[in-house]
């Protein structure tokens, strides 16, 4: 018997890409109508020749007609990445094969007040969490969304940031490290914004995705704040080859990050979160 | 030994056989073609950083595991057009093999793949599937290195095999069934039932076997207590790894070490994409663009040895990671001694406690 093969990868046409910032764009790929996906989990895209990079999902899947559409966001670092940004275009192909992973649990935060927390590029995967809260309006208590970024030019989706403002029962906190002078909102750290957030904090949840520095420190704060750890849950990246729980490389502990995780909350990492390159 | 091939051969539908093959140099995990490919007359000789093989009938193991027939260095696990066609799916069929000779130690790393890969990793499964004997051949005189009584893995078997010997002396096989087909095969051999002398003889081989083996952890769970609490004790990691210079040689050598990266091989008008083993000792198995998650060397140190003893019982509902079959020891250019390390940990938490 021939056990199937998990890294098949299916044919993906670009139908769209989007300049979101210095290094950084958002592809829209068009797969088969069976694909879907939850919020916070991830592709992994192969590059023809180079290899495969995990990215995270950035949109809800949208099924038109006989087709799924997904969108990616990825900033260029290195050669699959880089490759990306700079050969692939509307009508490019890549490979692709997922969803893997456990994205944000969102039936946790069904009938409870909800926090979105992050810093840079780490909202991507936490915007199809944002467009889940907004589509689903009634199921969610109120939705504190803060973002910042190095400088005012690197924030994703500005097309449609200050929108979320308008999600209703919804709060909008924004902030950017350098000062700027059309820049009207916080400047400082992401993690500065903490201090407002204003929902009710024994029956809320907090999803927060960026740098790990940034995760540590907030995590820090929102405990500080009275969130308990089980209450707090981080999407974590890790070094994946591939993202079924086979070949290892992601692990932290004893978890496989791509397959018990990316989104895992801070009870379950326990001390693994605060160690160092365990 | 040549009866016991052939009726598994003919019971099972001429299978191959797969052991540690002789060669020029030193036997490899491999198919086995005829009794004279069996390393019969040789013995090992191992000790930490060291490994010869002279005159003799011990042949315990080499760098060379069951796993390089399970999970080879490079497998082929998908080959791809330019316009993102799969050629091939890079999966067939395992072969109908039997496992020949292989050692107890082996046959509990190939039970910690199985909870890690089996039905997930395609190459692996399809081998594994194809696996429909199991020969084992339990240790009389462990090697220099072996703990394997330590880890509950050796020196012999109780289960999950189909024919297990004993070589009492160089001419003297005692077999023992572990299965419907390996009292089968014992049965159409025709052979005596062994008399109480020998399996007394056997049975102080065994005793005195387990008490030759030099490297003992006297109390696992003690230790993995103690690991727990030293986890971030960066001081401890950095002491324990000092001389370590990060080769990977143990991981590759382990039988039961898995991991792999991802590489694509380029052709003409198609790439293979190869999975090849990459040991978590290596500097570059964190490394990403920009970054790195286990940056210093005692970080992966730190990582390797809390995988063996604490993370694979997580991950496999129980089983270690280590058989303690010592060939990280042996192979290590250094000769660090993972028992003697293991020791220090309940040692600096005595001094602790
Ligand atoms: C679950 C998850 C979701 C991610 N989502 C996004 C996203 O939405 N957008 C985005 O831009 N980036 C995302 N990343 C990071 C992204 O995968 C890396 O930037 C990318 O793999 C870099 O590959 P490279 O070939 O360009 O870099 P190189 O360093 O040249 O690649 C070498 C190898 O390292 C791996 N690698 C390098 N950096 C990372 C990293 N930070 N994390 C994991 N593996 C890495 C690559 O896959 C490749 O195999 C995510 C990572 C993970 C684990
Ligand atoms: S010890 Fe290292 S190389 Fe071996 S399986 Fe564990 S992580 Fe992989
Ligand atoms: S074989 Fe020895 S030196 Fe090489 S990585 Fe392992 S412990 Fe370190
Ligand atoms: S990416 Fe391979 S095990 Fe997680």
């Amino acid at each position: 018997m021939k056990p199937e093969n998990p890294f098949l990868l299916e044919r993906s046409l670009v139908v769209g890409v989007v300049d979101e910032a210095p290094g950084v764009k958002t592809y829209t790929l068009r797969l088969s109508s069976s694909y879907s996906a939850e919020p916070g989990q991830f592709n992994m895209i192969y590059i023809y020749g180079l290899g495969e990079v995990p990215l995270s999902i950035s949109s809800p899947p949208l099924k038109r007609g006989s087709f799924t559409y997904v969108e990616h966001t990825a900033r260029a670092v290195g050669a699959v990445t880089g490759a990306i940004l700079s050969r692939v275009s509307t009508g490019s192909l890549v490979g692709l094969r997922g969803p893997y992973g456990r994205g944000w649990p969102l039936r946790e935060a069904e009938g409870r007040d909800l926090v979105v927390l992050a810093g840079g590029i780490g909202l991507a995967p936490l915007r199809p969490v944002i467009k889940c809260v907004e589509s689903s309006r009634d199921a969610f208590g109120r939705l504190n969304i803060l973002y910042g970024a190095r400088s005012p030019e690197y924030l994703l989706y500005k097309y449609e940031l200050e929108e979320y403002a308008r999600i209703p029962n919804t709060k909008l906190l924004l902030s950017s490290d350098t000062a700027s002078p059309s820049w009207s909102y916080h400047v400082g750290f992401v993690t500065d914004l903490i201090e407002y957030i204003d929902v009710d904090v024994g029956d809320s949840v907090v999803f927060v995705c960026g740098p790990e520095a940034m995760m540590r420190t907030s995590v820090k704060k929102l405990l500080n704040r009275g969130f308990r750890s089980d209450q707090i849950y981080v999407s974590l990246e890790r070094r994946m080859r591939c993202g079924v729980g086979v070949c290892g490389t992601c692990q932290l502990g004893h978890y496989f990050v791509c397959r018990d995780g990316p989104v895992f909350s801070i009870s379950e990492l326990g001390e693994y979160f605060w160690i160092e390159g365990i | 030994m040549k009866k016991l091939m052939l009726e598994f051969k003919k019971l099972l539908g001429d299978p191959v056989f797969l052991g540690y093959k002789r060669g020029s140099t030193i036997p490899v995990f491999d198919e086995i073609r005829s009794i004279s490919e069996l390393p019969l007359e040789i013995s090992d000789v191992q000790k930490p950083g060291k490994y010869e093989i002279v005159e003799g009938f011990r042949f315990r193991h080499s760098h060379s595991s069951p796993k390089w027939y399970l999970l080879p260095p490079e497998q082929v696990i998908l080959t791809i057009s330019p316009s993102y066609d799969a050629i091939d799916s890079g999966v067939s069929e395992g072969r109908r093999a039997v496992l020949f000779g292989v050692k107890p130690c082996d046959l509990k790393a190939i039970a910690v793949l199985d909870k890690i890969l089996l039905d997930k990793h395609p190459v692996y499964t399809a081998k594994r599937r194809g696996i429909v004997g199991v020969v084992v051949e339990e240790c009389m005189e462990p090697g220099g290195t072996c703990f394997c009584a330590s880890v509950n893995s050796g020196p012999i078997v109780e289960s999950g095999f189909d024919v297990a010997y004993a070589r009492l002396d160089k001419e003297t096989l005692l077999l023992k069934p572990g299965s419907d087909i390996g009292r089968q095969v014992l049965k159409s051999m025709g052979l005596e039932r062994a008399s109480s002398e020998y399996t007394e003889l056997y049975k102080q081989m065994v005793g005195r076997a387990i008490d030759s083996m030099k490297r003992k952890l006297p109390d696992l769970e003690r230790a993995q207590r103690a690991l727990r609490g030293l986890a971030s004790s960066q001081e401890f990691w950095e002491e324990i790894s000092k001389k370590c210079i990060g080769c990977g040689n143990c991981n590759y050598v382990c039988p039961t070490c898995f991991c792999t990266e991802f590489i694509d091989r380029v052709g003409e008008n198609h790439a293979e994409r190869v999975a090849t083993w990459i040991g978590c000792l290596t500097y570059t198995y964190g490394l990403v663009a920009g970054g790195h998650f286990r940056k210093q060397l005692y970080m992966r140190y730190r990582h390797y040895t809390l995988h063996k003893f604490l993370y694979y019982p997580l991950q496999t509902g129980g089983l270690l990671g280590c058989v303690g079959c010592g060939r990280c020891i042996t192979w290590c250019p250094i000769g660090l001694d993972l028992i003697e390390n293991l020791s220090r940990v309940l040692k600096v938490k005595n001094v602790e406690a």
